[in-house]
């Protein structure tokens, strides 16, 4: 008894009954689709973590001014918590750190020819591109004697590049900013958005003493918006944490059992916390894909039952004429198979249009991986041998004379 | 081989259920050989159908022996009885038992796909076998679509389709009327005449009795006649002459 025929026979038994089979089917299309929808949100979720540190570069850490007290709170006591330029220059040449970046940040109108756009200009020192793993594709990034000069330079990244030297090479060519003239001399490579909500791609770089010169124009020019910085990787994040802390306090002249006026945000905490988000989310979808295909899988063992009751005197007839108790339990055992595999196939489609749904809707690209599909299906085919096993073996121990005197 | 195709000694069946023993079978012996037709007669809970249980390998003995072609069927398991039952024995029931959701065809090759036979195969075997008892024309309907005696002509193709030596029949035109009996009966004659197969049918007609060559009658689970179906029918129906045209002498 070959295979097609065990596959024929199933389906002719699934055709005969179709809504019975629809509804057996229900508990594994549910079951297998949050299965295959979980693999796939953690795979991605995964990747997009994983993206994300790596553009951030790892053991990042921010500095910024303030800290629980508001501002305001801090106005009253005569106090302005900010960091400087010179703060930076300090922690640039902590040992526990591989380097400190002070930024400015600001929205402002550029314009180069005709194309006008307001976006977002940093203000920031080369250390910046270390850290934060920034790479210079085309022409070269500024160094420490062009933000000692305050020089009007500015490297773009490639979307404000296609923007305004569209099909043209950018480099040398002049980008005004608030009507200022910099002059491009490099553009980043890649794209994509990151976790501060920024993309690579529309990035505009300038030495933050240009920015602070000529853009935000601030009386203090020292001041800086946030600093940057990277813990050595043989050194413990928490104990870089501290030495910054020790710098700044110093710096600062806080007495010891004043708090800080500035935070230290550790960002690789975040990374942690949106893999615990989607471990969670990961576990609560397993939970209930496997309560699905448990009770999908009891589904199909009661309706097999059934199936094997009704047929006694198929069964019966077949052993009369040569079917031997293998051959019975492989039939019944191929139509639970079948059954969960069809019900496997409609799940991972059902999941691909939910990974379809949140792609489009949540920003966040949710694909089914070929690994996920192929898991889908194993568990689906164990699913159908666990509970479809049971029933077929009870039809395969039949004796052929009771079956053929049940009515 | 000169062995008896059949061959039957002080088999003994006993039903149990519970702690009650409920004997049907007592010590049958029985012989058939090669190209022999041979009618079972009794009322009912003689054991006849009991009989023909065993003989078709469905139910077991529960003590004695039963040589079938010169096997001995109560030492096998299950699997090499389902390999008896398809290559040695065809059956024919008296509610023919087809597969409602099979057509024709397949219902008739399904004993081949069970023998290992290719789907192919199978088929255009199935289809030899169809043309055979007259219903080539019939292989893409549902049995639900066929005449009752149509039905048991395709229990017929579909019994003999893996070319068994032995035919064994449980009431095969109890649910026909008389003129598909005789039918029926005719191509049992003459598969046991021009193709020398073993006819075994269990009855409780006379009138299809008369078409064999042999008669077993039982009664309470013995066998109380053994003889030429001329002679125990005559017996058994007070004197009346039961020869029919046909009949064998």
């Amino acid at each position: 008894m070959n295979l097609l025929q065990v596959l024929i026979e199933s389906l002719r038994s699934m055709a005969a009954n179709r809504l019975r089979t629809a509804l057996t089917m229900l508990g594994i299309v549910i079951g297998i689709a949050s299965v295959v929808l979980l693999l796939a949100i953690g795979d991605s979720m995964q990747r997009f973590i994983g993206g994300q540190l790596q553009m951030l570069g790892t053991n990042m850490l921010y500095v910024v001014p303030g800290a629980d007290r508001t501002s305001g709170q801090r106005a009253r006591e005569g106090k302005v918590a900010v960091l400087t330029l010179d703060d930076a220059e300090a922690l640039n040449a902590l040992p526990s750190l591989t380097g400190a970046a002070p930024a400015l940040q600001g929205g402002f109108k550029l314009s180069a020819g005709n194309e006008t756009l307001t976006s977002n200009v940093t203000g920031i020192t080369p250390a910046m591109f270390n850290i934060r793993n920034w790479k210079v594709d085309q022409g070269t990034p500024f160094g420490e004697a062009d933000v000692r000069a305050s020089a009007r330079l500015a490297v773009i990244g490639q979307k404000v590049a296609d923007q305004f030297f569209y099909r043209q090479d950018p480099l040398g060519r002049t980008l005004r900013i608030e009507n200022v003239a910099f002059q491009v001399i490099g553009v980043l490579a890649g794209e994509g958005r990151q976790t501060d909500g920024t993309d690579l791609s529309e990035l505009v770089l300038v030495p933050i003493t240009a920015a602070s010169a000529n853009l935000v124009k601030t009386p203090f020019p020292q001041n800086v918006h946030y600093v940057a910085a990277q813990g050595r990787s043989t050194v413990a994040l928490p104990e870089a944490v501290e030495d910054i802390k020790e710098v700044l306090r110093s710096r600062h002249h806080i007495r010891f059992d004043d708090p800080d006026d500035f935070r230290v945000q550790n960002l690789s905490s975040f990374a942690d916390t949106a893999n615990k988000i989607s471990a969670g989310v990961a576990l609560l979808l397993g939970m209930i894909g496997a309560i699905s295909l448990l009770v999908g899988g009891i589904g199909i063992m009661n309706i097999m039952l059934v199936s094997v009751t009704e047929r006694t005197r198929e069964i019966g007839i077949r052993m009369a004429i040569g079917a031997r108790p293998s051959h019975v339990l492989l039939q019944f055992l191929a139509e639970a198979v079948v059954i969960c595999l069809a019900g496997g196939l409609v799940g991972i489609a059902l999941a691909a249009g939910g990974a379809a749904l949140i792609t489009k809707f949540a920003d966040f690209d949710v694909y089914l991986t070929l690994s996920a599909v192929i898991v889908a299906c194993g568990f689906s085919t164990v699913v159908g041998i666990f509970f479809g096993f049971y029933p077929a073996r009870r039809a395969s121990r039949l004796l052929p004379v009771d079956c053929l005197r049940y009515e | 081989m000169n062995a008896a195709l059949i061959d039957i000694q002080h088999v003994v069946k006993t039903y149990r259920s519970g702690n009650v023993e409920t004997p049907v079978l007592h010590g049958i012996d029985l012989l058939v050989q090669r190209g022999d037709f041979v009618s079972i007669m009794g009322q009912s809970g003689s054991g006849k159908s009991t009989l023909m249980n065993i003989l078709g390998c469905l139910d077991q003995a529960s003590s004695g022996t039963y040589l079938l072609d010169g096997v001995d069927t109560l030492t096998l398991g299950r699997a090499q009885l389902a390999d008896i039952r398809n290559r040695t024995i065809g059956f024919v029931f008296q509610s023919f038992n087809l597969i409602k959701r099979m057509d024709v065809l397949e219902n008739v090759a399904l004993p081949l796909i069970y023998g290992g036979v290719g789907r192919a195969k199978a088929h255009a075997r199935a289809m030899t076998e169809l043309e055979r008892v007259g219903l080539g024309d019939f292989a893409r309907r549902t049995p639900s679509q066929l005449s009752g005696g149509q039905q048991q002509r395709v229990a017929i193709a579909r019994a003999l389709v893996t070319g068994p030596p032995l035919l064994l029949a449980d009431e095969p035109t109890g649910n026909l009327d008389t003129h598909t009996s005789d039918d029926i009966m005719r191509s049992f004659q003459q598969l046991n005449r021009e193709r020398g197969i073993t006819v075994v049918l269990v009855t409780h007609e006379a009138d299809v009795a008369a078409y064999s060559r042999r008669l077993v009658r039982l009664k309470d689970g013995h066998v109380m006649f053994d003889g030429s179906a001329q002679e125990g029918l005559q017996q058994f129906a007070g004197g009346h002459a039961m020869a029919r045209p046909g009949a064998a002498p």
